[in-house]
């Protein structure tokens, strides 16, 4: 059975400028209590990897940077 | 990154509490409090930061029984009529008793509570007989300040593992859990003399109308995993026939909030604009007035603030959009809503079991004790009504206090290797798969059918068919599900706990003919009360033989008992206008 | 895996102190960060030199870090840190100020309240009011004669929570002040007091020219307990501010001011029906057989709370 691979816009977004994921800080990823966001190999900064996100906002309240934006999910904004 | 690593590690302790959410470090904390020798360890599936239904915070307690306000006795009354007469009250009672004590150190712990000028609790009046909410304006730190005092505490805490299955040893006793790590797939064996069960809700059970799986009412993390294995160890599980169905901001999937709007005079409204709720206590009763007006031409439902003062709606708005859902601001925006002008509309959540809001949750007595010998439960998972965040963070003292006794007693129970090693096929199985379904794809479909045929009104022939349907679709799980990596990993798990989470809402709620608790348990063809012959609870357990099974239990006497004329209260109340 | 450890590690102090000085500020603020995972109370004498930091965002994340700790040593850093050129640096300090708990984070504290800095002071007594030191009394009362609205607030909360009968003038007296944010506070305030002059003093406050000062007013008055209001409240039930007449309405109803009644009963035709609420409640806490008839007249008001009320009324009326 093969899997299909689809798009799906991510309701969390990170802003690579600010972000210091690779100076050692791993806060939104820690908070996350789905567990969705990963540091990224290639750029060092935080991304958004599953979308299964409950908008609840610690990763965005607990950056010290200002770098991550949690937006409505599209299917219920 | 997730990749999929062999391993099993095994650690010992005295106490180990499964959830670290809102019951779980209060009741860690406690033990270690009373037993600072007790080897006490936290387990998490998150992070313990920022986990559980108030991992953003909580804008008010709404069952506060606070000295001069309130009373237990009042409070257990309450209760116990919201309840329609099912509750066991020393539980109840207990709390009741209990909660100012709480209250007082988590306002030391530095979560803040709104006082008045005076350096006292601000207690506000929302309901008709009690006087029991308190705001918390500042409550988005909860979490903060509560991880500080367990930090200070020095516990154990062992985030990103799961708990698949409890442990019990050959004489029935608790004897620890086996959990996955949520990263890497490695396995966790804890022997433990007592377990204390902490894991929430089963709030990813319905499917919210957005059809989004993670845009539910509950944290979304809460997918009813301690049902699941409590059930599995054996343990009885109280009324899970009676949903949680609660009101909330259409498609946003948040509280409104009537107990923050409450106190400031805004209210739940039909379309004219008017007030419809008769009922008084959050109950299963309001919820059924909230989805008849929904159903009916005075529909939809609305959260009505535009009469207030600008002031007032300003004050309103800073408290709805920073705590508990902060979101909730960003969303209006999105929709142009202003509460100053037009209304808010509302609806009602997807199914769930969680006694927080209603009773359904795995059996306690008032030591927070559930049927297996050294197996405890608090908060949203355990049968204590209406027991909400305060009731967590309360309960859960109870259960840590009383576990850290309880293992003074005991030695370990003897751990089967041969069930260790079933549960780790069994966790491991779809990792084993090149190919097949994704759990998502499962999860969807099980949630769709329980939206298809378990949302109340209840239909007996419905609830039939979920369960063949449901079975199919365990079959397809079972055989069928694949992974591709230790974060799905652990979503696959998920889906198991809600498949029987689904399962049991079924089973529970055919066993009960009758209806009771307003919406919750409504049941299209048997639409009356019937005291005769259901004023029990229902356990639900897994017999000996690995069957589901269920049975009526006697209401323990009251211990405050219920006049007459007080156990139609509400009834009374609700006496329709004339004209 | 045989040494495996599956416990979140809280970091010594020791092995984090180094990367303080790393060259990069990220590095450094991250440090900063763990010191604060650390819990460990040590940690505080690094956060405060690191107040030194020529990189705001490091100065920031400490001012952040502190509310993780408490005691005298934390206010002492968070008194350098609200002075910080940096108003950002200066706010963050400010608010883990005010999380202080422990009494003896006063001592440090106390100082800055005659700061030259109005921010400063205010924050300085925002963060004195919850640690309830005697102490605090004498400055936060000479603080009412500040130049800065939020000073005079911040003042009068300080006082409020002391609870002290000797502070009810000076207290009363801030009901005269220029600022309506200050007058709702010191009206807030008066709440603790059972005298008749606290009294007499909110009642005059009925009349104030800001509502909400006057909604804070009738609030209070029911705490107070004394019936001198009683015929200020009756006057407030014209206020053009239905929000006003609720919480009068209250007071008169808790205070069970009979006279009232005549008084209270047109509120229960009035449109919002949080106010006719209001008014059957009150009705029944004054068990008032004269209010019969107009309570029957509204057994069907469209609104479900009302209703409720207008029955719990004829209840407690009847049953006397």
């Amino acid at each position: 059975m093969p899997l299909a691979q689809q798009s799906s816009s991510v309701p969390v977004v990170v802003d690579d400028d600010k972000c210091i994921a690779d100076k050692g800080c791993t806060v939104c990823v820690d908070v996350c209590p789905l567990d969705v966001l990963r540091i990224s190999d290639q750029t060092g900064k935080a991304f958004m990897k599953y979308d299964e996100c409950w908008y609840c906002m610690p990763c965005e309240a607990d950056c010290p940077t200002g770098a991550v934006s949690v937006h409505i999910p599209f299917l219920l904004r | 990154m997730d990749e999929i690593t062999e391993g099993t590690s095994q650690v010992d302790c005295d106490i180990l509490v499964i959830g670290g959410g809102t019951a779980g470090p209060m009741a860690a904390y406690k033990a270690k409090k009373k037993n600072p020798d007790a080897k006490v360890i936290l387990l998490e599936k998150a992070n313990v930061k920022r986990s559980g239904a108030i991992s953003m915070g909580m804008d008010g307690l709404n069952n506060a029984v606070i000295p001069g306000h309130s009373t237990p006795e009042q409070y257990v009354k309450e209760i116990t009529v919201a309840n329609d007469g099912i509750v066991d009250q020393a539980a109840v009672l207990k709390y009741a008793e209990n909660c100012y004590e709480i209250i007082q150190e988590l306002d030391n712990f530095g979560i803040r509570f709104q006082k008045d000028e005076n350096g006292d609790f601000d207690v506000k009046k929302v309901h008709h007989i009690g006087t029991y909410v308190l705001p918390m304006p500042n409550g988005d730190t909860v979490k903060k300040a509560l991880y500080r005092q367990l930090k200070r505490a020095r516990l154990l805490i062992s985030n990103r593992y799961m708990a698949t299955r409890l442990l019990t040893g050959k004489d029935g006793r608790i004897a620890g859990a086996i959990a996955v790590n949520t990263r890497n797939a490695e396995f966790l064996v804890v022997r433990a003399k007592a377990v204390i069960l902490c894991m929430g809700a089963a709030g990813r059970l319905g499917l919210p109308t957005s059809g989004y799986l993670y845009g539910t009412y509950e944290n979304a993390a809460n997918s009813g995993d301690g049902y699941a294995m409590a059930y599995h160890a054996g343990a009885g599980l109280a009324n899970l026939e009676c949903f949680q169905i609660n009101p909330l901001i259409k498609d946003y999937n948040g509280p409104a909030c009537a107990y923050v709007a409450g106190p400031f005079g805004g209210y739940t409204a039909n379309n004219e604009g008017m007030r419809f709720i008769e009922c008084d206590y959050w109950s299963g009763q309001m919820m059924q007035e909230f989805y008849n007006e929904l159903q009916s031409g005075k529909g939809p439902v609305f959260l009505k603030l535009n009469h207030l003062a600008d002031e007032t709606i300003s004050e309103i708005e800073t408290i709805l959009h920073e705590v508990e859902r902060p979101t909730r601001g960003r969303f209006q925006v999105n929709r142009h809503n202003d509460y100053r002008h037009g209304m808010i509309e509302m609806h009602i959540s997807e199914i769930g079991f969680c006694s927080g809001h209603s009773a359904s949750g795995v059996y306690v007595d008032d030591n927070a004790c559930t049927t297996v010998p050294g197996l405890y439960a608090a908060g949203d998972m355990a049968s204590v009504p209406h027991n909400y965040m305060l009731g967590a963070f309360t309960n859960g003292a109870v259960a840590g206090e009383h576990a850290v006794d309880f293992v003074n007693e005991v030695d370990f129970a003897d751990i089967d290797e041969d069930f260790i090693a079933a549960e780790k096929k069994r966790v491991l199985a779809p990792t084993l798969r090149d190919d097949g379904i994704p759990p998502n794809q499962i999860e969807y479909k099980t949630r769709r059918l329980v939206n298809d045929y378990l949302q109340p009104p209840k239909v007996t022939r419905k609830m039939q068919l979920a369960q063949d349907r449901f079975a199919e679709t365990r079959e397809a799980m079972e055989n069928e599900m694949a992974v591709t990596n230790a974060h799905e990993l652990m979503r696959s798990l998920e889906v198991a706990s809600i498949m029987d989470c689904a399962d049991m809402a079924a089973f529970a709620s055919l066993f009960r003919t009758e209806s009771r608790w307003g919406l919750y348990h409504n049941r299209a063809d048997y639409p009356e009360r019937d005291n005769e012959n259901w004023f029990c609870h229902s356990i639900l357990s897994k017999d000996d033989a690995g069957q589901m099974t269920i049975r009526k239990k006697e209401v323990d006497p009251y211990v405050i008992p219920i006049d007459e004329d007080e156990k139609d209260a509400y009834d009374k109340q609700r006496i329709k206008a004339q004209a | 895996m045989s040494a495996f450890e599956p416990f979140e590690q809280f970091d010594e102090v020791e092995d984090i102190v180094d990367r303080l000085d790393d060259p990069d500020p990220g590095t450094r603020r991250v440090a900063v960060m763990d010191l604060a995972d650390s819990a460990d109370p040590s940690a505080v004498t690094y956060l405060k030199k690191a107040l030194g930091d020529e990189a705001r965002e490091v100065r920031l994340q400490v001012a952040l870090a502190l509310a993780e700790f408490d005691g005298p040593e934390t206010a002492d850093a968070l008194v350098v840190a609200v002075v910080d050129e940096d108003a950002g640096v200066a706010q963050a300090a400010a608010d883990s100020m005010a999380e202080l708990k422990d009494p003896a984070a006063a001592d440090p504290i106390l100082p800055f309240v005659t700061h030259e800095s109005a921010f400063v002071r205010a924050a300085s007594l925002r963060a004195l009011r919850e640690l309830k030191r005697t102490e605090s009394l004498k400055p936060a009362l000479d603080a009412f004669s500040d130049e800065d609205a939020t000073v005079r607030s911040e003042a009068i909360s300080v006082v409020g929570y002391l609870k002290t009968e000797d502070a009810l003038p000076a207290l009363m007296s801030m009901l005269k002040d220029v600022e309506p944010a200050v007058r709702r506070t010191a009206a807030g305030a008066l709440g603790f007091s059972v005298t008749t002059a606290a009294a007499e003093a909110l009642a005059q406050s009925l009349t104030d020219s800001d509502w909400q000062v006057r909604e804070i007013a009738a609030e209070t008055l029911c705490k107070v307990q004394s019936t001198v209001a009683a015929p200020a409240l009756r006057a407030a039930l014209t206020d053009e501010y239905w929000q006003v007449r609720q919480k009068s309405i209250r007071s008169l109803g808790k205070l069970g001011v009979a006279e009232a009644v005549p008084e209270i009963i047109p509120s229960l035709d009035h449109d919002i029906s949080n106010l006719r609420k209001e008014a059957a409640a009150a009705l029944g806490e004054i068990e008032a057989p004269e209010a019969v008839p107009a309570l029957e007249a509204h057994l069907d008001d469209p609104d479900p709370d009302v209703r409720k009320n207008i029955r719990w009324a004829l209840g407690r009326i009847r049953s006397e």
